[in-house]
């Protein structure tokens, strides 16, 4: 009974606590770009625009909630409430602090010793894939459809890096529960995180997580200059602001996962460790979590306003051509370290090596193909640009 | 002095060819180095023979309906004569070219420089006067001087005096009105009132550059015929009150069509935009009238846009409206229609109006009668209004010969085109016998479309005591009033279809604008009424009208052209009568 | 070769080649954060801080109209419609009447001027149209309204944007020589420049006064237009 209590406050805690703060990242976001392009940001509501989330969720709130004439009401309705719903379930295995060594009452995780978290986590969120789908095409707008269309086109494409790149931490560490990943990254201390070993593989996952949370440089499903406005074309009001509320709650949990997964989660050396036995510890390893969860949201953001808007090609490229072989190939380097005993450490110059293979690759292949599209251009009379004939 | 010119140079080289000294030639005249043969007792002058060509003379005071003067000196060309050994001689002096005919063996030059020379220099010293208020002035936009000053003139003046302006005229007639400082003194107007009208009241007063036109105190220019000297004038000075500062003239999308109300049928043109008809202008048709048409005509439309027209149509039942809905009255008007034509096929009759067009009475009797055979067809009543109007008249009002313009006492256009169609299918009843055969009738489809009213008070309470009454017209009346159908018809503006005028010649309506409303061309809802499928299409009509009726055999092409086919009672058009007049 | 690779006028610029960083995409990551991050830590905003600051504009500004009126009130439009013809938004719905009599100098008037303020794309195509120099576009650009029947602006609506804006320096009187236009003072009007072009031969034209035509050599005006 107790346990269900604790169970409830937590999600209660964490819900509120999510929401919460994705109103306030909303208003980081759009202080953050404005800044960077020279401009003020919301400064109208409140000093420095502090109540400008108030104002955006009223103003959702209050807002006509149009469904188009011809849409499929159900799935319309359905969609973005699905889009929600997948991003904050999968939040219930993700530990927010340190799981061991804290009051019984405060458990920094909803759903304590799954001991298949990470693969939850990933059946769970791509489950997301379902509400832009669904919402894209229930708008009954071509736009919309072809926004879902590109969405579920990414999303398959980079679970498949995103999954094999988690899989050479869970092969370290023999264990597929991120409180134990945890743990293990905390017990052998700042050296032992993740990172250091498998730094090819956090660059696949963060990329690929960027990807499958729709997150610039890869939303290519809501790209406004050729989509309008994507799957999301035709919702507005509080079902438009589910979309928004379920996008920026992937990307908290995308930057948790990263966190716990490569760099070390509530660890930080001479400060948090397994052995702090001060008092308030585990509020100091929550802080330390969360300072790094948000260091990356505002990497994420950085990213953002940084980075064009790739075309869909490339999008696919990089995922079949390049993340999906690289994965593959660092998983295999991981399976053999373990198989065959060696130091762990060698991962790390397999690593660089890989990447340096690929980075080889890709340009004499570019190479290849201007030299190829030269000699073709030459043999048949044409310029590469095409114009011939005029 | 003589300018003797070198034949050598080449004429061109497809009449350079025939260019052969034959015995029998045809006369042959050059205009601007292009040859050009001249009929047996053609009398052209220099501005028609170069139209031949193609090429314009410009000229203000020239009509070819008018005498000449040429007194504006717009139309100077070089002329000379080419001899019998080739060679050509060219007179010394420019001359206009309104005034010289055009002979065997004349040399006309259009376009050498010294031509151009002389148009710069007249056009000039006609602009010295000439306010510069086109911002202002009706005429801009189809100006004889702005079209001229742009395509020969210089574009500015070099006059230093102030200009020479004149007053306007408080009051020259009821219709039109006088611009004084903006006429050039061609004096067409002048012209058309002593030879056209005979009337004679406008007059050159006043000499040199303090000529003007005015008319004699007391005697306004109010005859039938004034509104063509707004027509007629090349500038801005002559305008009509009516159309005055209503509608820039580049605005208006002309529609050719024909006058409906005389029997005359004058070619006209619509002048419209924006659904708004503005003016009617007429059109040159020798077949019909010639150049000009009457101030009845002109200023007889204003009814299209009146207020109280037909803008719905309606079905009672026991004198309560039912519906104003055209897709319910039509289905239940052709059962109605049909149920009384099953039970009583000799008590239904039908009034044609003479102001249908020959499509729309085709297309009405035909349908009733593959009702019944013996559905009876009258003509309505044709409005006549005292004597043929004649011009020119003398002084005194009196007809002169010959005639050259008439307005009918017939005040229909389409009687003549109506009784046509109706004699086709025969069993004519007249109009008096289906008055006084009302009450006993199961069924009155009544066409109106008379403007200015076609029953009498007494024929419309005889006419509503049918069992069915259909009433078809553009206004409210007596009888549309009770009438259990009432069908709102469109205008002549409105309509596509033909009439016929007084002497056989069937010329085409066409629509300018469209119906106010719920109104529709009476031509739609007959269509839709017979159970055709498709648009209302006159020319298919006129196609189905050649093969039933061998007198309207003419309309086989679909298309009547611009100035129309005449027709004769026996069928085949008069393809020759046809020939001779257009050239 | 073909026509369009021959054509000087067209630059053809080769792929360029990349090496082995540009292809792992990390500089160009780098480079773009670095400069993102320098407008974060250097931040210099160039936001107005628009109710607040107004903005200055230049002197063409083309905001909302007026209608001007001439030295003796009355609107100085003539009706001539030339401003509805060039409007490329059909914005413009005159009717013209004749002019009271009171205006003896004057033929036609505007007796109504309705110029659509939302349908206007502020191109100042009547402002070039107008010959009379009666319509012009002011600095006016905070145009608001709570229906479309208040932003139609009628004669005398926009004769109020004049009397607001006529001593306004941002909007000059752009009349021809500071007085009425040529349509309503025809009959004294000294001779314009010419408005069509000048042909080289014609002396009157290029003489410094017009109609004094100066004693030059033939050779002289014939080779030198002015």
């Amino acid at each position: 009974m107790a346990d269900l209590i604790t169970t409830l406050l937590t999600i209660a805690v964490a819900v509120g606590a999510i929401l919460t703060t994705v109103a306030y990242l909303i208003l980081l976001e759009r202080k953050l770009s404005a800044w960077m392009q020279d401009r003020r940001g919301p400064n109208r509501v409140g000093p420095f625009g502090v109540f400008q989330p108030l104002a955006d969720g009223l103003k959702f709130l209050i807002k006509e909630d149009v469904i188009p004439a011809r849409a499929d009401k159900v799935m319309f309705l359905a969609a973005p409430c699905i889009g929600l719903l997948t991003t904050l379930l999968a939040f219930a295995v993700v530990p927010f602090g340190p799981v061991n060594d804290q009051p019984a009452y405060l458990r920094f995780i909803i759903a304590p010793h799954v001991d298949i978290g990470i693969v939850f986590i990933f059946a769970v969120t791509s489950l997301a894939v379902y509400g832009v789908i669904l919402g894209g095409w229930a708008s009954n707008n071509k736009y919309s459809a072809l926004g879902s269309l590109r969405a579920s086109a990414q999303v398959i494409s980079y679970e498949i890096p995103l999954g094999m790149s988690v899989l050479g931490v869970a092969l370290l560490g023999g264990t597929l529960n991120l409180e134990n990943v945890v743990a293990a990254q905390a017990q052998g201390g700042f050296w032992q995180w993740y990172i250091w070993t498998q730094p090819l593989a956090a660059l696949i996952f963060f990329t690929s997580a960027l990807a499958e949370a729709n997150r610039l440089p890869f939303d290519l499903s809501e790209c406004e200059q050729e989509l309008v406005g994507g799957y999301h074309t035709e919702y507005s009001a509080m079902k438009f602001a589910l979309f928004f509320l379920g996008e920026y709650t992937h990307v908290i949990t995308m930057s948790f996962l990263t966190v716990i997964l490569f760099f070390g989660g509530w660890h930080f050396p001479w400060i948090a460790t397994p052995g702090s036995a001060y008092v308030g510890a585990w509020l100091v390893k929550v802080l330390v979590l969360l300072s790094k969860v948000f260091s990356v949201i505002v990497f994420i953001m950085l990213i953002r306003w940084t980075i064009p808007r790739f075309r869909f090609d490339q999008l696919m490229n990089l995922s079949w051509k390049a993340l999906i072989p690289l994965s593959l190939a660092n998983m295999i380097a991981v399976m053999t370290v373990r198989q065959f005993g060696w130091n762990r450490w060698w991962l790390l110059p397999i690593s660089i090596g890989l990447f340096c293979f690929v980075g080889i690759i890709g340009v004499s292949a570019k190479r290849a193909e201007i030299r190829h599209r030269h000699g073709a251009s030459q043999g048949a009379g044409l310029h590469p640009l095409g114009g011939a004939g005029i | 002095m003589a300018l003797v010119v070198e034949a050598t140079r080449p004429i061109s080289a497809a009449s350079g060819n025939r260019a052969h000294p034959l015995k029998n030639h045809m006369p042959t005249a050059i205009i601007n180095n292009q040859q050009i043969e001249l009929k047996e007792g053609e009398r052209l002058n220099c501005i028609q023979a170069a139209q031949r060509i193609g090429f314009e003379i410009p000229h203000y005071c020239w009509h070819p309906a008018l005498s000449v003067v040429a007194s504006c000196r717009m139309c100077l060309v070089e002329v000379g004569e080419k001899k019998p050994d080739g060679s050509v001689v060219m007179q010394p002096k420019l001359v206009p070219g309104c005034q010289t005919p055009v002979k065997d063996g004349t040399v006309v030059v259009a376009d050498s420089p010294k031509v151009k020379a002389a148009q710069q220099a007249t056009l000039e010293y006609l602009l010295l006067n000439h306010p510069l208020d086109c911002p202002t002035c009706d005429q801009a936009g189809e100006c004889g001087l702005q079209d001229y000053s742009y395509k020969y003139g210089r574009g500015y003046s070099r006059l230093q005096e102030p200009k020479n302006i004149k007053p306007d005229k408080d009051y020259i007639g009821d219709h039109i009105t006088l611009f004084t400082d903006r006429c050039i003194m061609c004096t067409r107007c002048v012209r058309f009132t002593r030879e056209y009208s005979g009337t004679s009241e406008l007059q050159v007063v006043a000499r040199g550059s303090d000529e003007e036109i005015d008319v004699f105190p007391g005697r306004p220019c109010n005859n039938e015929l004034a509104g063509n000297v707004v027509d007629l004038c090349p500038v801005g000075a002559l305008c009509s009150k009516d159309f005055l500062y209503q509608q820039r003239v580049w605005w208006l999308k002309e529609t050719s069509s024909v006058c409906p109300n005389c029997s005359t049928g004058c070619s006209i043109q619509v002048d419209q935009n924006d659904d708004c008809v503005y003016r009617l202008t007429p059109r040159t048709n020798p077949l019909s009238q010639g150049h000009f048409m009457c101030d009845q005509g002109r200023f007889g439309w204003k009814y299209i846009h009146a207020e109280n027209r037909l803008t719905f149509p309606i079905r009672r039942k026991n004198g309560q409206i039912r519906t104003r809905d055209w897709d319910d009255i039509i289905p239940s008007l052709q059962k109605a229609l049909t149920k009384a034509a099953a039970r009583a096929p000799e008590k239904c009759a039908a009034i044609f109006s003479p102001w249908m067009a020959c499509e729309e009475a085709f297309i009405l009797a035909s349908y009733l009668r593959s009702l019944s055979p013996k559905f009876r067809l009258a003509l309505g009543p044709v409005r006549v209004a005292g004597e043929d109007d004649t011009y020119p008249k003398d002084f005194y009002g009196r007809p002169l010969e010959p005639v050259r313009f008439t307005i009918r006492a017939e005040k229909c256009p389409n009687r003549r085109g109506v009784s046509m169609v109706l004699e086709h299918f025969g069993s004519v009843a007249t109009m008096g016998d289906v008055v006084a055969q009302a009450s006993e009738l199961e069924a009155l489809y009544a066409v109106g479309g008379d403007p200015w009213g076609w029953l009498e008070p007494v024929q419309a309470e005889a006419l509503s005591r049918a069992a069915l009454t259909v009433v078809q017209d553009i206004f409210p009346s007596a009888l549309s009033e009770q009438a259990d159908y009432v069908l709102s018809g469109g205008s002549f503006a409105e309509r596509d279809g033909s009439f016929v005028n007084y002497k056989g010649l069937a010329q085409e309506i066409r629509r300018a604008i469209r119906a106010p409303d719920g109104a529709r061309p009476d031509g739609r809802i007959l269509w839709e009424l017979s159970g055709r499928r498709g648009l209302f299409s006159a020319a298919a009509i006129r196609r189905e009208m050649a093969e039933a009726i061998p007198a309207f055999a003419a309309f086989a092409a679909g298309s009547l052209g611009e100035s129309g086919v005449i027709l004769n009672e026996h069928g085949a058009p008069q393809a020759k009568v046809v020939a001779a007049v257009e050239k | 070769m073909t026509a369009a690779a021959d054509n000087q006028d067209v630059i053809w610029v080769e792929e360029p080649e990349i090496g082995f960083w540009e292809a792992t995409f990390l500089p160009a990551i780098v480079e773009g954060l670095k400069t993102t991050i320098r407008h974060v830590t250097n931040y210099q905003p160039v936001t107005q801080q628009y109710p607040e600051e107004k903005p200055i504009l230049p002197l063409h500004y083309r905001g909302v109209h007026r209608l001007n009126r001439d030295e003796q009130g009355r609107v100085k439009c003539v009706a001539c419609m030339l401003c509805a013809t060039a409007c490329p938004a059909n914005c413009i719905d005159i009717l013209a009447a004749a002019a009271p009599p009171q205006w003896p100098d004057r033929d036609k008037y505007p007796a109504s001027f309705v110029l659509d303020e939302l349908r206007c794309i502020y191109c100042g195509m009547c402002e070039e149209a107008c010959p009379v120099d009666a319509i012009e576009l002011t600095h006016i650009y905070d145009l608001t309204g709570t229906s479309r029947n208040e932003l139609m602006y009628d004669r005398e609506k926009l004769l109020d944007v004049f009397d607001q804006t006529k001593d306004d320096p941002r909007d000059p009187t752009r009349t021809r020589r500071g007085r009425l236009g040529p349509a309503a003072e025809f009959g004294s009007l000294p001779t314009v420049a010419p408005a069509t072009p000048i042909t080289p031969g014609d002396r009157s034209a290029q003489a410094p006064a017009p109609g004094v035509i100066h004693p030059h050599k033939p050779s002289d005006w014939s080779r030198k237009p002015s």
